[in-house]
This record gives structure tokens, sequence and C-alpha cells, in this order.
């Protein structure tokens, strides 16, 4: 059984031993951090400082010297997002910090993108995140991107002030499985229902599954609009995220 | 002040608003909502809807008055968004339809830079600020002494999630903290300059919205970048202030509270109780009654059990925890002073 003596980079392992409380949480990452290279230990490391030099710099360092993209973007840059996520989630960190850890998360990234996609390795799943008609707020969206795409999921952003027209093209052209929606208004957040009887007429629904969320919505309202899921935040999006995935599989 | 055995005379709305601000004896618990009560109904009920209502000042004014004259709160609000020093401002706007609030698109940011910060000449005689001033002074004429008018005059920080958009401010404020104390230097004037021209036209209490909330900043945050800003509008601008924060809010309410400000208007994340014990005696809360699950969904028995949760708690002001959606049902928002009234009622004085 993996011990955090085993993880060879000392920040990680303050991390893990300061910050992570949940026994499953602290287990799991003790067993990832302690297979993972020392070197993508180090990109983890850098990417939950949020120093996108660092991250860049030894991201290419790592790829020059012949290590896989898909190691480096799982051992290092998604590991070191899962840290990031779980501080959030547990207002460790905040949105300021998190918007560092994902300029770092993208400088990593763009070394790393076109190998995988010049090796046509597949995303865990493709999703469409919008925020619904009428509401121009995005932070919220953004983060659940972040995190998204920080955990190997391929995102279309449609931006904000999306229309149900807007959400359907956008489905047909991407083939996306998951369609994700966001609102910050209770003005708004009717929208969110009325994409979902759009799908329906446009005879969409069933190949879709839809995931809602935003400071004002609950599982009560995802549930009554008849949304696949409710995600309370950036972390939650993404495990629910998987979990879709799984479902439309 | 809680619970002081006290014969206190039937005081006016206007009266009973202030003395709670002041943290002074009160015939009954004031009803107030600092922020907004605009709602689609009251706008067919007075012919005042949105967008009109935000940019009119005879509309705005007769849709505000709907607070005092068809819900019988204690308070008009003649703001209903947060949008119009950033609309003076220059930044680009999205002025919406009825059943919608207004709003900036922040994805089009207007500064980057400490030196882009300018306060325009004309930022006080801009249309959309005008308003503002005229439908205070209509109210003011309208009536008299007998309700309390409260202003809103937006914080820093808010301006700056509308004029760098809310991605680069935040990221800024982790990358150059002396940059943001800077831009928010430059910023607060509009907020002092508006308010003071608010009370020239004729306010009792400002409402300072100033979105460092739980959800995107820390407590410490909070301290680092405005508190002391928070404690400068309290000296230079001269009436009662009732800082707006929304989200989880306790980590930061002993901050607040240190402040000065006359109130603090509290989210429902932050239960009544527990934000009594932390503010303490030292300025009043207003609050907290839930918006999207309460107030918008569920009943006027529902509703009236928050209310009755925060008379307990010994909050001085009863209102919605911001503004109200716009769909909420008349009769929920009737229920907040009916409740007070019947609690009043059976208990007596409880301030």
């Amino acid at each position: 059984m993996a011990e955090l003596s085993h993880i060879a980079n000392e920040f990680i392992r303050q991390e893990i031993d300061e910050f992570l409380e949940r026994p499953e949480e602290i287990e799991r990452n003790i067993e990832l951090f302690s297979r993972v290279r020392p070197a993508m230990q180090d990109i983890a490391a850098a990417l939950i400082e949020g120093d996108d030099e660092e991250v860049d710099r030894l991201t290419k360092q790592a790829l020059d010297e012949g290590t896989n993209a898909l190691e480096v973007m799982d051992d290092g840059l998604i590991a070191g997002m899962g840290i990031v996520g779980i501080k959030f989630r547990e207002a460790i960190i905040f949105v300021p910090e998190v918007l560092a850890c994902a300029r770092a998360m993208k400088a990593g990234m763009k070394h790393i993108e076109p190998i995988l996609s010049e090796s046509g390795v597949e995303p865990v799943a493709k999703v469409l995140m919008g925020t619904v008609k009428g509401d121009l707020h995005d932070i919220g969206k953004n983060l659940c991107i972040m995190m998204l795409r920080g955990s190997g999921f391929e995102v279309v952003d449609l931006g904000v002030d999306t229309s149900e027209d807007e959400f359907i093209d956008a489905l047909e052209e991407h083939k996306a499985s998951i369609l994700g929606m966001s609102a910050l208004l209770t003005t708004t957040m009717p929208n969110m229902g009325k994409t979902i009887e759009a799908l329906i007429d446009a005879d969409l629904r069933d190949d879709v599954m839809v995931m809602v969320g935003g400071a004002p919505v609950t599982q009560e309202f995802a549930d009554d609009m008849g949304a696949d899921g409710y995600g309370k935040d950036a972390l939650s999006c993404v495990s629910l995220a998987r979990k879709l995935a799984e479902e439309g599989a | 002040m809680k619970n002081r055995p006290q014969v206190v005379k039937e005081m006016t709305s206007r009266e009973r608003v202030l003395a709670a601000l002041r943290r002074e004896p009160v015939d009954r618990t004031p009803v107030c909502n600092p922020t907004s009560v605009a709602t689609v109904e009251l706008m067919d009920l007075v012919n005042a809807p949105f967008p009109g209502a935000n940019r009119d000042a005879e509309a705005m004014a007769r849709l505000a008055a709907t607070s005092f004259t068809e819900l019988g709160f204690d308070s008009v609000m003649p703001v209903f968004s947060i949008i119009q020093e950033s609309s003076a401002l220059g930044c680009k706007m999205q002025w919406e339809q009825k059943d919608n609030w207004p709003t900036v698109r922040m994805s089009e940011p207007i500064w980057k830079d400490v030196e882009d910060i300018v306060i325009p000449n004309d930022f006080l005689t801009h249309p959309d600020m005008v308003c503002v001033l005229d439908a205070i002074s209509i109210l003011r004429k309208e009536f008299g002494n007998d309700v309390a008018i409260i202003g809103k005059t937006m914080g820093p920080w808010t301006l700056g999630y509308h004029c760098f958009g809310v991605e680069p401010f935040l990221l800024m404020s982790l990358d150059d903290p002396g940059k943001t104390m800077a831009c928010l230097d430059r910023m607060k004037e509009a907020t002092i300059e508006f308010g003071l021209a608010q009370i020239d036209a004729g306010v009792d209490a400002l409402t300072v919205p100033d979105h460092a909330t739980g959800d995107l900043v820390s407590g410490e945050y909070y301290k680092r970048f405005l508190m002391d800003m928070h404690a400068e509008f309290v000296d230079i601008i001269p009436v009662p202030l009732i800082l707006h924060i929304c989200g989880r809010t306790v980590d930061r309410m002993d901050y607040i509270a240190q402040t000065g400000m006359a109130a603090f208007h509290f989210d429902s994340k932050n239960a009544p109780r527990e934000s009594m014990d932390i503010i303490r005696d030292r300025i009043s809360l207003v609050g907290n009654i839930n918006n999207p699950e309460t107030l918008f969904a569920k009943n006027p028995e529902d509703v009236r059990k928050e209310v009755l949760a925060n008379l307990e708690a010994g909050v001085p002001l009863i209102g919605p925890e911001c503004a109200i959606p716009l769909q909420t049902r008349i009769e929920n928002l009737r229920e907040i002073p009916r409740t007070v009234r019947q609690w009043h009622g059976e208990h007596g004085i409880a301030n």
C-alpha cells in the first residue's frame, strides 16, 4: 500500500497532508502521486501553485525528453488540477487562485494538445457548455470548463446569452454527448427548461445528457426541468460529467 | 439593543428604518430590501415595466413606490439593478426586456490598466444617473418623511468586475495586488460622487453593493482590499450606509462590522443567529429571506418560517436577501411585513 512518504515531491506531500481531509481522496491521491514519476509531480506542483511559466517550461522539457504527452497530461496536469479542485471545493482557495491554476493548465496544454490531436487520442467525452439566453454571467461556467478540460474532457464553449437554437445548432454541429447549461439569475433559470423542451421538439433529447448549474439552481429545480443532473460547483460538475458520460455511453 | 423592555411610540416607516440602522429602539422591526423589490406583477400594477423603469425617472419612482404602497415595506429603493454607474462609465450594456434585469457585457471590458480609469466629467449628468437622481427627488416629494428612501451606489470591487471583466479583474488581484488597490482607489471616486449626489437628491441611506462574495474571494481578500476603503466611505458619505455582499460571508462579517457601516445586507447562505453572533451589536443586519428557493418558488407559509427565524435571532431589519426574482409572487412578499406585524403583536417590542 502506498504511503505519503513514497511521494518524491515535498510540496505535493504537504498539499495532501495539509489540505485533504476525506479519507478516500487522501488514499486516491497518495496512490496516484506515489506511482507518478518525479518530473510529473513537479509539473503538478507548479500547476497547483498557479505558476504558468514553470508549467510551460516543465511540460516542454518533459516532452522534449521523450515523455509521452498523455502521461504529462494525466500524471502532471490533470493530477495537479485534481488537488486544485478539492482545495476550491473546501474553500481553501478561491476563484482568483483557480483562475491562475487554469492559466497554468492552459500553458501546459498548449504543448500537449497538438500532439494528442495528431495521434487521435479520444477525450473522456465531448461537452457543450453555455450560459443560457438573457444571462451574461460566465465565471461559474468558465470554472466548470477549466475543471472539465483539466480532467480530460473536450469542451466547446458557447459563451453567454446562448439561445435554444444556438444550443441545438451547436449540438448538431459538434455531436457532443453532454450539454451543460449555466444561469446566475433567477430570471434566466427557466431558459434551461425551455432549452430542454427545444431539444425534445428537435428530437435530440435522447442523444444528449443535460447537466445544469449556477448559483440559484437547485437539484429540485433541475429535476423539475427534466435535466439529467445538477452540479453544485465546478468539482461536482466534473464528477457529474463523468457519470453522465458513462451512462450515455 | 436586544429585548429592551422599552416602550417606543409608534414610528413612521422612515423613522423605524433609520432608528434600526442607528441600532436605536424601534416600535417594531422594519421590513426593508436595500437592493430591489421590483417584480413583473408590480410593473404591471403601476405600468412601469423593465427596461423602461431602469431608464425613465417617473417609471422608476412609480415602481419603487410599490414597495411601500403595495407590499407594506418600510423602505423604497429606486435602483433595481447594479448597472447605472457602469452605463455612465461607458460599459456596453444589455438592457434586456420586461422579464429580465439589465446587465453589463463584462466579456467586453472597457479598462485594462490604472491609467484607463477615468470618471467622465459628465458622469453625474449621464441620463442613467440623472434618472436615479430624479426618481429619488420624485419619491421624496411624494412621500415626504413617511418612508425611508434608500439609494444605491456601487462599490469599486463590483465596478471592477464590470469595467475590467470578472476574470481579468480577479486575476489582477492575485498577480498584482498593488495595481488592484490603485484601480480600486480610482474607481471609488465613482462610488463617492454618486453617493453624495443621491444624498443631495434626498436619500435617507445608501446601499453599497460591493460583490467581494464568498463564492469568489476569501474573507482575507475583503480585509486586504476593501475593509479600509469601506470605512473611508463611512467617513466621507454622511448618511447610514448598508453594505451588500451576496453569498456566504461569515468569514468576513467580523471585518465588515469593523468598517462602521450602519448595516450589512446578508444572504440566506448565512444563518441569522450565527451572523448575529459575529456582528454582535457593532452594526445592524438586514436580511435574509431566501430568494430562489423560498420567495420565488415556495408559499407564504415557507416565507413566514424564514421571517420568524430572523426575528427570533434578533435581526434588526427583515427583508429578502438580495434583489428579488422578477417573477416572485406578490403574496409571498406581503407575507414578510404580515409576519413581522403578527410576531410583534404576540411578542411586543422586541428590539
